[in-house]
């Protein structure tokens, strides 16, 4: 790191399973160096590992790249053998998904909403959280989860998701305490996802739940 | 969907030896800034030395294959593939000269907190190899279509007057070169000593 740049091999960020599409191995390169212009992440794996998660985008367009290896991407159901050196261009609304064809894929996907500029979603971060708590890392997991909250200001679902990771750590008064905030944010949409959330399950006997579904 | 291979994209040769390879023009991206780079040989420019201080974009630069070396800000980094560099700061130069002959680079960017707007220089680029091989036409026709995105950009005015000269739509030069030269002062300087105008340069209203 240097003065106004910075210099960083893919292979030296730590990879995060995504645990809650399928345990792929996500690099948070836009997090990592805190680039603001576009969303950017890496997906690595070796042969027959899911590198993309199925999902199709509301508002945004990607493009993957590539970097090493080789990906099969299906999208809307059509099979695309993708070798390194490969630009996969998608727009919003295309179900989109891939696995690794050889060991050490590793692929870039970068993407936006035209005429929008780009605001970090902190999914990564929350990515991160999960997979460092599962590993049993919690404080790794609350700085995660810090970042995602100094991010996400005003969006309900930040202090939400920071109350699933702690109810599922275990720690019920810090759950509450984000709870509460999200509830602050947006009552309604914390009534209606809490209601059958599973990752809120340990909180459900405890007095102060009521307040959450009032 | 759709796909390319980056050995599959345009190679558009540069005065100074990179080639620029377009992407973001290839797909028609409209989030964000991204372009690919490769170089005529070993040891040749590979990305030019610029800074972003007009347009303030970020950039990050990937090495998909190859070696290059990066002059950032005076110091020197060699870079092989999925190695990247981060330039945060617009005003530091940067540059990039390939080790390897098969190098490629790719480019992504964008400004801060702004709906990305795609840069007037890929038109320009674009119309390179078309003004060097005197297609006027077509040249004139890409400057035009960059008109049509980006209206009274100053530069872009003044280099579809230069493609109207050479191709001798005199009439049409003079009126792009006039309303460059209104919109900002320092094309007159330009059109001065630019050979492109020469064969306007004595009719009347020419604006310098």
């Amino acid at each position: 790191v240097a003065d106004g740049y910075e210099i960083l091999s893919l292979d030296d960020i730590e990879p995060v399973p995504y645990h809650q599409r399928g345990g792929q191995k996500l690099l948070g390169i836009e997090r990592r160096l805190g680039f603001r212009a576009a969303g950017i992440n890496g997906w690595v794996g070796d042969a027959g590992e899911p590198l993309v998660p199925k999902h199709a985008e509301d508002d945004e367009e990607e493009l993957y790249v590539v970097v090493r290896g080789r990906a099969t991407f299906t999208v809307d159901g059509e099979e695309v053998d993708a070798p390194a050196g490969t630009l996969v261009h998608l727009r919003a609304g295309e179900w989109r998904e891939a696995v690794a064809a050889e060991d050490g894929t590793l692929i870039v996907a970068v993407g936006g909403t035209p005429g929008r500029p780009h605001e970090p979603s902190g999914w990564t971060d929350f990515a991160a959280a999960d997979a460092y708590r599962r590993a049993g890392r919690l404080e790794d997991g609350r700085a995660a989860i810090a970042r995602m909250l100094e991010t996400l200001t005003d969006a309900w679902y930040a202090p939400y998701n920071a109350a699933c990771f702690e109810a599922l750590a275990g720690d019920s008064d810090r759950a509450f305490a984000h709870l509460a905030e999200a509830r602050r944010r947006d009552a309604d949409s914390v009534r209606k996802w809490a209601q059958e959330d599973p990752d809120l399950d340990p909180l459900r006997d405890d007095p102060r739940w009521q307040e959450v579904v009032a | 969907m759709n796909r390319s291979h980056v050995d599959e994209l345009d190679k558009i040769e540069m005065p100074d030896g990179f080639v620029w390879r377009p992407v973001r023009r290839r797909f028609d991206i409209r989030a964000f800034g991204v372009n690919a780079y490769s170089a005529r040989e070993a040891g040749s420019q590979i990305v030019e030395e610029h800074t972003e201080s007009q347009l303030g974009h970020e950039e990050i630069y990937l090495v998909l294959r190859g070696r290059a070396r990066f002059t950032i800000d005076g110091t020197d980094h060699e870079l092989g593939p999925a190695q990247l560099v981060f330039v945060r700061d617009p005003s530091l130069r940067r540059g990039a000269v390939a080790l390897d002959a098969d190098t490629l680079v790719l480019a992504v960017g964008g400004k801060p907190g702004e709906p990305h707007e795609v840069s007037a220089w890929e038109w320009m680029f674009a119309a390179v190899p078309h003004a060097r091989a005197e297609r006027w036409d077509e040249a004139i026709r890409i400057h035009e279509e960059a008109l049509a995105d980006r209206p009274d950009h100053p530069a872009l005015l003044y280099n579809l007057a230069c493609m109207e000269a050479r191709g001798g739509r005199h009439v049409d030069a003079l009126l792009h070169l006039r309303r460059a030269i209104e919109l900002d002062p320092k094309y007159g300087e330009y059109a001065r000593g630019d050979s492109d105008f020469a064969a306007i340069r004595n009719e009347p209203g020419f604006p310098v």
